[in-house]
């Protein structure tokens, strides 16, 4: 979860976000690097293309850097930062008119339970889950597929996540109701209830 | 005879499965798709399909495994000052 903080973390966030906005690159790498890997993560998610999610993520950071003079410290800087991400997201997707051909769901980290990942059966049935996944969140509309990767990948609370979506709460909760009703559709109740056990 | 008829009440459970999990229905509505569920099979496997959504997508997550890119900061490397954004894309919005 990107949100691990405590008053101590906040204190040196502040600091780094104050001499980010001095100049200063490499507060700016120490301030942003602490969510990196979580960004290029909801990159991936979101655009289903690792080169494309490199690159987009690059334009994030160089975006971020140059306008760090408009963060005030009003909000938590991750959710700047996020909210930058899905933006220049929506743009790649925008000018190249596609959608992700599958949304990229590794193997090894799906969570299965420990005693069943020894069944061969098991495996290949997990195996078409993380596909069927994976192609149902690509096939959903940029907006709800934001919502379910933010809320239900991430974690993040219904108001962080619908501050980095930029519209208000009740709007985003009917997007993710909207993109859970159609990501069970396209996978089926019965396969849900199995993987599920 | 009830306010709803059997189809208006499948019809609601089925578009409502999300909210009903996430805990976002009022008590009459929640009443309302309680009652229903009893004896709806369709709905009842509904409910027990989108608990088990919710529980595998968390698992998609990939904290551990995915790592950002090396070269994450060479534009802002390059770039080294702040404030011009010169292709006509908008500018990160302030924070809120």
């Amino acid at each position: 979860m990107p949100q691990l903080r405590g008053p101590g973390i906040l204190d040196t966030e502040t600091r780094l976000v104050a001499r980010a906005r001095a100049g200063d690159t490499g507060a700016f790498e120490q301030l942003a690097g602490a969510h990196a890997d979580r960004l290029f993560a909801v990159l991936l998610r979101l655009l289903g293309d690792r080169g494309e999610a490199e690159d987009v993520a690059q334009e994030v950071m160089l975006r971020a850097w140059r306008g760090i003079g408009r963060f005030h410290g009003r909000s938590l800087f991750f959710t700047w930062l996020y909210r930058i991400a899905i933006n220049e997201a929506n743009r790649s997707l925008e000018k190249s008119s596609r959608r992700p051909v599958s949304v990229s769901i590794d193997a090894e980290v799906l969570q299965v339970p420990a005693g069943t990942q020894d069944e061969p059966s098991r495996r290949a049935e997990h195996a078409q889950l993380r596909q069927a996944l994976g192609k149902a969140l690509a096939g959903l509309p940029p907006d709800h597929r934001t919502a379910i990767v933010l809320r239900d990948v991430e974690g993040l609370s219904t108001q962080q996540a619908a501050q980095i979506a930029g519209v208000g709460q009740a709007a985003f909760k009917s997007r993710l109701h909207q993109a859970r009703l159609k990501v069970r559709a396209a996978i089926g109740d019965q396969a849900l209830i199995d993987a599920g056990r | 005879m009830g306010l709803f008829s059997r189809t208006d009440d499948h019809q609601w459970s089925q578009q409502h499965l999300s909210h009903y999990v996430e805990g976002d229905l009022g008590r009459r509505a929640r009443r309302r798709l309680d009652r229903h569920a009893e004896d709806c099979a369709d709905c009842g496997r509904g409910i027990r399909a989108m608990r088990a959504l919710l529980r595998l997508i968390p698992g998609i997550e990939g904290a551990q495994a995915i790592r950002a890119p090396a070269g994450i900061f060479d534009k802002v490397r390059f770039a080294g000052t702040q404030g011009t954004d010169d292709d006509g894309a908008p500018a990160p919005p302030p924070d809120a």
